[in-house]
């Protein structure tokens, strides 16, 4: 008896521990119950936890408060994207939602499908014209804005102009396109740059961008726009190029990775090392980069190179907006988008921008930029912008729609990391499409 | 199991156990109930939503285009806890073996050896990570600054496992050791005395008096150690490889370093979270778990040598 007891035991702790992550996220929200005093309290739960993103936020709050004294906003750090929209919808269940919640692109139509929210656009009028289209676009379904944007980026090449003299490249004509890379790397090997290649950490947006600059939605329905999409595209032509071309690299030896997936950290301290003569990442890296580099050698820029016999449709926006949740008196919520509109005016966008490498998200961001000659004090940041503004909108750029898109992700990775390891790029791309399309059929079950 | 008539009444044994029962109600079994409920549905984080598909989500686990990858994370849990069980406790035993014999001059090693189990295994996988980056990774930097090769340890399928298994252990031995060490004090020096004059070396009395004594605690130890190997080695596999990498060829449905509590975690709280899918796996993790403890209760204590009327 006391043994089958504690067999009983022993198995049930097993899966408490499953059961107790659960509810650990459950306290989360508890604290944001007390105070309704005077002062209306209006909880901005984001998910960036460096003190430079995040206390730029903090900084900008407390200024905020300082303007008026009905409301106060009370911005938190909540770990990741993924665990900040996890902690809302879980908050939101328990009638204690935050207002404001910052969550990636991948997580629109999660958080469109959670019900928590309501599309910002309903929420008195405001002008939306400022800000840049494609970006816009991305948060806009059927017409309406659902969050406002706020930290937006997109890849770009970065280079090693050192290395690139070395190897009798132009440094200031990058590769921009998949055979002109690899035909940099071949000259530059020839020359014998020891570290010629290019690293960009195994990340699913990437592939995303690569399937946007070509024109090709990743999947069916509008790219999820016209309807909830039913089928990924991992299988397209489109898509079989990107793996093919990253196929390509790494059977020459030009591809670079720490080996664990999303590592950009990691592929970042690559390309800083000088262990690599190109890289790809965000262009919210600009700065944090630069500075690690510390001038050891000079780092250029230059548009993410595409496949050569494709036109260049341009860039998805990566990055994240600022949705607001439901079931808040209605003088809150206007509060509430003020102070979005407010973080997200024209000169906090640019000092965002010069602090960090986003875009700033508003055109009179830009145009004052502009205007101050900004582009030919800081010549790697033009780059960006040339790439975004250019973009041309349709289905693809303006972005993907799918409530998995976190799996879709994974699985592209996993694709991709079977492939550094030898697969054949037919069979990953067609694995890829049938895991992507189980797991998006077992989502789309719930409604 | 007579000791009832101590008590006067029926009653009062059962108040001193209230508390523990409630603390277990409400931590242990309700969650544990939950979760076996949780694993009927189809039950997504995000959505809030709860569909009854019965038994849906574990034949999911087992029959069908999901079935692979959890065939293949079961059997790489199953290689990767006798890799981190057996080769850790003899390198645990041998190591408190060597310092044990030193006496009293051996604790700064015995100190030494004990603190990884100080470290939390976040920090652990951290310093792995750090270590182990083969690019920029301390290991890499000096390998290649006197040898030809880098190896991949975070991707290479076999290295990335290997990685995994060596920081597993390593962030254990000091568990196992404190144990081993204690265990050691009460063998008596005379059999040792005795195997010595009968012209037993080093080796024999290693494997024909050391071994045997301490197989009770070594008994005690594979269990624990199997339970690490199950639950802990989670934030190890977080932090340096994130389940991965994946593997070749029949490998290649998960991630070589997915281990069944990762899994349940990727497919829980990762990508869409499908909670109902996760809870299921949890449930397979616990009739797993229940099925060891009966066999560790029935099988095992027979088998052990606790050394007739020591004590």
């Amino acid at each position: 008896m006391k043994r089958l007891l504690s067999a009983i035991l022993m198995s049930l702790l097993a899966v408490s521990l499953f059961a107790g992550g659960q509810s650990e996220e459950k306290q989360v929200s508890s604290q944001s119950m007390e105070n309704e005093t005077e002062v209306k309290e209006i909880q901005f739960w984001y998910a960036f936890s460096d003190d430079k993103r995040s206390g730029w936020i903090k900084g900008l709050a407390e200024e905020w408060n300082a303007s008026q004294s009905e409301y106060k906003i009370i911005a938190e750090p909540k770990g990741s994207y993924r665990e900040t929209l996890q902690a809302s919808v879980l908050a939101s269940r328990q009638g204690v939602a935050p207002h404001l919640v910052h969550i990636f692109e991948v997580g629109s139509q999660l958080a469109l499908d959670s019900g928590i929210f309501e599309p910002i656009g309903n929420v008195g009028t405001f002008d939306t014209s400022d800000y840049i289209e494609p970006v816009l676009n991305y948060y806009t379904l059927d017409g309406t804005v659902n969050s406002i944007p706020f930290n937006s980026s997109s890849p770009i090449l970065y280079t090693n102009r050192d290395m690139m003299k070395q190897a009798g490249l132009d440094p200031s004509n990058p590769p921009r396109t998949f055979e002109e890379i690899l035909a940099a790397c071949e000259q530059a090997k020839a020359a014998g740059v020891e570290n010629a290649g290019l690293g960009f950490n195994v990340h699913g947006w990437f592939f995303e961008q690569w399937l946007a600059q070509q024109g090709a939605p990743i999947v069916n329905n509008g790219n999820g726009r016209d309807g909830r999409a039913t089928e990924t595209m991992l299988d397209s032509t489109e898509s079989k190029k990107i793996f093919g071309f990253i196929k390509e690299l790494n059977d020459k030896g030009f591809y670079k990775y720490t080996g664990k997936l999303e590592d950009w950290g990691g592929s970042d301290a690559i390309f800083q090392e000088g262990q690599v003569m190109f890289h790809i990442t965000s262009t919210a890296d600009l700065g944090n980069i630069t500075s690690a580099i510390n001038g050891r050698f000079e780092m250029g820029t230059g548009m993410l190179p595409i496949p050569g016999d494709s036109d260049r449709n341009g860039v998805v926006i990566g990055g994240a907006s600022v949705w607001l949740t439901k079931g808040h008196p209605m003088d809150e919520m206007e509060a509430a988008r003020d102070f979005i509109l407010f973080l997200t005016n024209t000169d906090n966008m640019i000092d965002w921008h010069k602090m960090t490498g986003y875009y700033p998200v508003r055109n009179s961001s830009v145009d004052k930029l502009e205007n101050d000659g900004w582009f030919a004090e800081a010549p790697t940041r033009t780059i960006a912008f040339t790439q975004l503004l250019e973009t041309v909108p349709n289905q693809a750029t303006a972005g993907g729609v799918m409530g998995t898109f976190g799996d879709t992700r994974t699985i592209v990775e996993e694709a991709i990391q079977k492939i550094l390891n030898g697969a054949d790029v037919d069979a990953a791309a067609e694995e890829a499409k049938k895991l992507a399309d189980l797991k998006l059929i077992e989502y789309n079950k719930n409604f | 199991m007579n000791n009832q008539s101590q008590y006067k009444s029926r009653v009062l044994p059962w108040i001193f156990l209230m508390p523990t029962l409630l603390v277990l109600l409400v931590f242990l079994y309700y969650p544990a109930w939950q979760s076996i409920i949780l694993g009927l549905f189809r039950s997504n984080l995000f959505l809030g939503t709860r569909q009854f598909i019965g038994l849906e989500n574990f034949k999911n686990l087992f029959t069908g285009p999901l079935a692979p990858a959890y065939y293949q994370v079961f059997l790489q849990t199953l290689v990767f806890s006798v890799l981190v069980i057996f080769p850790g406790l003899l390198i645990s035993l041998i190591l408190a073996a060597m310092t044990s014999s030193l006496g009293s001059e051996g604790k700064v090693y015995r100190i030494l050896l004990i603190w990884p189990y100080a470290l939390s295994p976040a920090v652990a996988g951290t310093i792995f990570s750090f270590m182990f980056n083969p690019e920029t990774g301390a290991v890499n930097t000096i390998l290649r600054s006197f040898t030809p090769f880098s190896p991949r340890w975070l991707d290479h399928p076999i290295l990335a496992f290997l990685l995994v298994v060596c920081g597993c252990i390593w962030k254990n031995l000091g568990y196992n050791i404190v144990f081993y060490l204690a265990s050691l004090q009460n063998v008596p020096k005379a059999n040792y005395e005795a195997a010595e004059l009968d012209g037993a070396g080093m080796i024999t009395r290693f494997f024909r008096i050391t071994m045997p004594l301490v197989s009770p605690v070594t008994y005690f130890l594979i269990f624990t150690n199997l339970s690490y190997a199950l639950f802990e080695a989670f934030a190890l596999v977080d932090l340096l490889t994130r389940g991965g990498p994946v593997g070749a060829a029949p490998l290649d449905n998960a991630g070589l370093t997915t281990f069944l509590i990762y899994k349940v975690f990727q497919d829980g709280f990762g990508g869409s979270s499908n909670m109902g899918f996760a809870a299921a796996q949890s449930v397979v993790l616990m009739v797993l778990v229940a099925l060891i403890t009966v066999f560790q209760f029935k099988v095992g204590e027979k088998r052990v040598h606790y050394g007739g009327a020591a004590s």
